[in-house]
């Protein structure tokens, strides 16, 4: 339930205009085990974004294969859900009508959705905001309704595309512990994206450090904190410790990168 | 067929890559070649059915009918008189009324007090039909070109001057507050904030102005009944059922009113070249 | 329009608000808008009426408040008045309704299907350029003069604005929001229903109150131009038997629709902006 196996996963683009072919995805292999918390950390534009977007469904990877407890996934499905990096909720509907989307599409009628998605909107702690347009609500907000939308139509696999980085330093850090705590409660398989280093390591199990374009993993970080883990576990000198074996692959990589590589330019595919 | 395309702008997957040369040219050209294609077909079509009799050429006329009529046209000084009669009142009263719309609407806009008096004259003019004042016009200026002049700054005025207002209006408060914490005094303030700020709008109001203004000719010159102009060439080949003329003095004046849009649009980047480009 | 919280009565900078002070001031602070602006129409109108009595100008040329009335009371009185306007409320009725819904069907399909939009767009890029005003002329020799070329001509003149807008509405959904409902499998029609349309609500109203502009604007030029009834058409034949208070009466009545046609779109289309936040 929830074990995510990429074999030789490749992206290449065809630019239209130039015809130039361009690897976004240079063989991913990676595994996640069943109720475990991956991050997937790497500098700007190599590939994180696409390779969950692939994992999704949303594209289709030029080579390679996904596998989900066995199955192979080529289309969006039931079992995996995306916490989209903007909050992405429908301006037009309301929190609840926004959270429960997911079922709404499933074909579940309206009223019993709105009942069905209670529970995860308390979950996350918006119990009362029901009613509010996604306007009116604050970014770290928006976020949490953004988790209960996917959290709602119970996937096995969670996708999660730097859902923090248009917060604000503080709220990032709350809602990092936030997470967690739901984290627990819903023990579900999660696949974190982010750039920020320190997020990745609080957050996860294993950290995957990924290359610049094309992306690879480069180094899998098994992270040995033991949870639960409160937030000024950041200060504690094996956390940095952890942190900085990170930012030095990838600092290694990008300054290699940006030596070497004088044809990398183009379009910067996330 | 859904906007999914929107995921992926500029890339094309390479699996298009691997049909045909000519599908990929289409595929890349498909915009181009319909709208082409629509037009070519139309235009055809209406050669054709027109020639066959099937629609009454008296009608409709044909693209070749119109096209032979505007060759000939083109060779009468009764034309050209038409024509510069047609583009001087224009241009007379589009101008004068930009300049004083421009005025009022940036005094309005600046002078509160004078905003309020001004208001509520100003909505009602720019909710009027200004052609609706041509009986009127006509009875004061009378049966002479100064009437279509006045009809044509009635409907560039009004206009110029409520968007040139809401432009003042419009001014970034975050600029203003700059402005004001390094103590820059009103007049400077009006020039380097509110004034740029506004230009936008002006531009834009000036374009909403041309179809006003062409209206104003068109039935000023109906009105007025000089016996002249574009717009009275157009109504005399409607009653004589010359349609060829008309279609043709459509055009004529579809250009026109082209032209002064082009006029418009490269002021505009005159004036814009601090603006991103913004895809339109 | 909105009030500029920035600009002060001697222009410019913020005015200092006093929270304090004799009852008439805190009272002219609030409703200073208000005021001036009944103040500036009940002094036009005094100054118009004395100058008219004095013989200063003569009342045959601009009337005078009271003669406007008067002429009103006589028109109710000869009950031409109602068919008038009923006559030209039918016309922007059935044209602006025709317009919108077929505008609004049709643009929704040529925003969702791209092949569609491919072909209708260099069209509406045309219409948009020419001036309409210019087709009269035709319309009236296809119809004859009536209540049908009037028609035909609202909804030519409103039918494109309204199109133009729904299609940029559809064209406007946000691809982020495209893929969330991809990433929840939902179908093309629930996409539809719960991306597209929302989305595209506020420019359809945007396009369906300019539509109701140029309608009203449509009514009265058709009817000036080639007409038997009708407001616009009692404008003109008071102008040519020198009745200027009824003409100028009838310009009123206008101005007055006009307004309230303004006010009353403006008022659906916030009640349909609820969920954004209010931009000014």
């Amino acid at each position: 339930m929830g074990k995510l196996e990429a074999l030789d996963i490749c992206m290449e683009y065809l630019q239209a205009r130039t015809g130039n072919r361009m690897l976004a995805i240079d063989r991913l292999n990676l595994v996640i085990e069943n109720g475990s918390f991956v991050s997937l950390v790497g500098p700007s534009g190599c590939g994180k974004t696409t390779f969950l977007k692939i994992v999704d469904g949303l594209l289709a990877p030029t080579g390679g294969q996904l596998l989900l407890d066995g199955r192979s996934i080529t289309e969006p499905g039931r079992e995996r859900a995306v916490v989209f990096q903007d909050s992405s909720l429908f301006p037009w509907f309301t929190v609840v009508r926004n959270v429960a989307y997911g079922l709404e599409c499933q074909g579940v009628k309206p009223a019993d959705a709105r009942e069905r998605v209670q529970p995860f909107i308390k979950m996350v702690g918006l119990e009362g905001f029901e009613n509010h347009y996604p306007y009116e609500l604050s970014g770290g907000m928006q976020q949490r309704a953004n988790l209960a939308r996917a959290l709602a139509v119970d996937p096995e696999l969670l996708l999660m595309d730097e859902p923090f980085a248009s917060l604000d330093a503080q709220t990032r850090e709350l809602m990092q512990e936030e997470l967690l705590g739901i984290w627990r409660q819903s023990q579900k398989t999660v696949l974190f994206i982010t750039h920020a280093i320190s997020e990745a390591v609080y957050l996860s199990d294993r950290v995957l450090v990924m290359g610049p374009r094309p992306g690879r993993v480069i180094e899998d970080l098994h992270i040995d904190i033991p949870r639960p883990r409160p937030l000024k576990v950041k200060r504690t000198p094996q956390f940095l410790d952890y942190e900085d074996r990170v930012w030095s692959l990838i600092e290694a990589q990008v300054k290699r990168d940006m030596a070497g590589g004088n044809g990398a330019g183009g379009q910067v595919l996330g | 067929m859904a906007v999914t395309r929107r995921a992926q702008p500029s890339l094309v997957n390479h699996r298009v890559a691997e049909k045909s040369e000519l599908v990929r040219r289409y595929v890349r050209n498909e915009r181009a070649i319909l709208g082409v294609a629509s037009f070519l077909g139309f235009f055809a079509l209406w050669e054709v059915l027109g020639d066959l009799g099937w629609i009454p050429v008296i009608f409709f006329s044909t693209p070749s009918r119109i096209v032979a009529e505007a060759s000939s046209e083109f060779q009468t000084v009764e034309f050209w008189n038409n024509v510069r009669i047609s583009v001087v009142e224009l241009l007379l009263g589009f101008f004068i009324g930009v300049i004083l719309g421009i005025l009022m609407g940036l005094l309005a806009g600046w002078y509160r007090r004078l905003n309020y008096v001004l208001d509520p004259w100003l909505n009602f003019m720019y909710a009027l039909p200004r052609i609706a004042l041509l009986p009127l016009v006509v009875l004061w200026l009378g049966l002479t070109v100064w009437s279509v002049v006045m009809a044509v700054f009635l409907g560039t005025f009004f206009t110029v001057v409520i968007n040139t207002l809401t432009g003042v209006h419009t001014v970034d408060q975050r600029l203003l507050e700059v402005a004001t914490s390094f103590r820059a005094s009103r007049p400077r303030i009006f020039r380097t904030v509110v004034l740029p700020g506004t230009v936008p709008f002006i531009l834009a109001g000036l374009r909403l102005a041309v179809g006003h203004a062409l209206v104003g000719v068109f039935v000023g010159e109906l009105f007025a009944a000089t016996g002249a102009g574009l717009g009275y060439m157009i109504l005399v080949a409607g009653q004589q059922f010359e349609t060829d003329v008309l279609l043709f003095g459509v055009l004529v004046f579809t250009f026109m009113g082209l032209i002064l849009i082009e006029g418009l649009r490269m002021l505009e980047q005159r004036f814009q070249q601090w603006r991103p480009q913004v895809a339109s | 329009m909105a009030t500029p919280a920035a600009l002060s009565p001697r222009g410019g900078l913020p005015a200092v608000r006093l929270d304090h002070g004799p009852v008439w001031r805190l009272w002219w602070q609030r409703n200073e808008r208000l005021a001036l602006g009944a103040f500036g129409l009940v002094l036009l109108m005094a100054m118009w009426e004395l100058v008219v009595r004095l013989g200063l100008v003569r009342a045959l040329f601009v009337s005078s408040p009271s003669g406007i009335v008067r002429a009103f009371a006589e028109a109710l009185d000869r009950g031409t008045l109602w068919t008038d306007i009923s006559i030209s409320l039918a016309e922007f009725a059935l044209g602006y309704v025709a317009a919108a819904i077929l505008g609004i069907v049709i643009g929704i399909a040529a925003g969702w299907y791209r092949r569609l939009n491919y072909i209708a767009s260099p069209w509406l890029a045309a219409w948009y350029a020419t001036p309409h005003i210019a087709l009269i002329p035709l319309i009236i020799l296809w119809f004859g003069i009536g209540l049908q070329y009037k028609v035909f001509y609202v909804f030519l003149v409103s039918f494109f604005s309204v199109v133009i807008n729904a299609l940029a509405g559809v064209q406007s959904a946000e691809a982020k929001y495209l893929e969330v409902a991809k990433s929840f499998r939902a179908s093309q029609a629930t996409v539809f229903r719960t991306v597209v349309l929302p989305g595209s609500l506020p420019f359809i109203l945007t396009g369906l109150r300019l539509a109701a502009g140029r309608a009203w604007v449509g009514v009265v030029v058709s009817e000036l131009v080639g007409a038997n009834q009708g407001l616009g058409f009692m404008i003109n034949l008071a102008g040519t038997m020198l009745d200027t208070g009824r003409a100028m009466m009838g310009i009123v009545m206008l101005g007055i629709f006009g307004v309230a046609l303004g006010e009353v779109l403006g008022r659906v289309e916030k009640r349909f902006d609820v969920w954004r936040p209010q931009r000014a």
